[in-house]
């Protein structure tokens, strides 16, 4: 790999089929995401019986939230279904980040490289950067809010205030890298060429 | 690390793009995905083998669109995984790979392989068309079997060359060392 755009390093040493290395702040913020998912892996296993007591509690002490009618045969099934939503959004945080945070820095690599309009290429690694590392934070907020909030709400909130627009940003900046690409291969410009 | 060529870079950004299209389309647009998947089944009954008994039915068609929308699961899931090990694949090809015909045949084998979780639509949509058991196994034995070969194949051989790269370099770098060691 050699040096990012702009570096003292660039053009005449680094061989013109070279990855360039992408921001430093992009990296960080891959890499940073992917300890987060991995540290919530573990937490998952480690302290699965504690958030599994401290979100029950959560929820017997809302019952109206939950609907819990104070029969055990209606509200067992309930708070298992709330349980391992509860659960899952945990693990979704944790397969999501980690996977991610390899898309962030492939596709900040790839954008790097070979996006040669710098608006473009700024707008697709803040759309990929923020977006991506974003979005996995959205499953940390649904499993947080299902003992408040209740499945349906907790999910809506997530939904509205993390997935749809960061998700969203993430898929948008992947659509635009894969257009560039697409507009590229079809000039067939030389690879490296300086315009 | 020198890079693969721009057409293996374009399909495994595309299948990334592809990858994370199909998890929004899962979530945001579900009753949708299961609204057509009930239509289809209901317009293929034969295939899914309906019987007009409703508590029959409902089972069979409960099944074929759970398989469905597992297809749509494992295209995002193994399009955002099989898109960077490409990418890094390809990189590797292109940085250690000496001759230029073994290069070649790895980038085709890396780029069929690319195309491995499109074989997830492929599934889902042949379980609508076909019945869940015969569209499960045409999807395996056409698109996923070969295109998921053509990865392994072409990891199997990387790994193989990255070896002999290495086994290569070994008595040259111990030759280099035996050079640079001053006379006593």
């Amino acid at each position: 790999m050699s040096a990012p755009r702009g570096s003292a390093r660039t053009a005449p040493a680094a061989a013109a089929d070279a990855w360039r290395l992408p921001p430093a702040w992009v990296l960080l913020v891959a890499v940073l995401l992917i300890a987060c998912a991995e540290v919530g892996g573990a937490s998952m296993v480690q302290f699965k019986l504690e958030l599994s007591r401290w979100a029950r509690g959560q929820m017997l002490a809302r019952p109206d939230v939950h609907g819990l009618v104070g029969v055990r045969d209606v509200d067992e099934p309930v708070l298992d279904e709330a349980l391992t939503k509860f659960d899952a959004g945990l693990r979704l945080f944790h397969l999501h980040g980690e996977g991610m945070g390899t898309v962030i820095v492939v596709a900040a690599m790839v954008t790097t490289t070979l996006v040669e309009a710098p608006a473009l290429r700024r707008a697709i690694l803040l759309l990929v950067t923020v977006g991506g590392a974003v979005y996995p934070v959205g499953y940390l907020v649904w499993s947080a809010l299902i003992p408040y909030q209740g499945l349906a709400r907790s999910r809506a909130i997530a939904e509205w205030a993390v997935w749809i627009p960061f998700g969203g940003a993430a898929i948008a900046a992947m659509w635009l890298l894969t257009a560039a690409l697409a507009l590229r291969l079809l000039r067939r410009r030389p690879a490296g060429a300086v315009p | 690390m020198r890079r693969p060529p721009l057409a293996l870079v374009f399909l495994a950004v595309l299948i990334i793009a592809v990858g994370e299209t199909a998890g929004a389309v899962m979530s945001w647009l579900r009753p949708t995905v299961e609204r057509y998947a009930l239509a289809r089944i209901r317009a293929n009954a034969a295939a899914h083998g309906l019987a007009g008994a409703p508590e029959y039915d409902e089972e069979v068609i409960a099944r074929a669109v759970f398989t469905a929308e597992a297809g749509l699961s494992f295209l995002h899931t193994h399009a955002e995984g099989l898109g960077p090990i490409v990418l890094l694949a390809g990189t590797l090809v292109a940085t250690v790979v000496r001759g230029a015909r073994l290069r070649a045949l790895l980038y085709g084998l890396l780029a069929a392989g690319a195309l491995f979780p499109l074989g997830y639509l492929a599934y889902a949509l042949a379980v609508l068309e076909y019945g869940r058991d015969e569209g499960v196994a045409l999807a395996e034995r056409w698109v996923l079997t070969p295109l998921g070969s053509a990865a392994i194949v072409a990891l199997a051989v990387l790994a193989a060359a990255l070896a002999r790269a290495r086994a290569a370099s070994e008595p040259a770098r111990a030759d280099g060392a035996a050079r640079s060691t001053p006379p006593a």
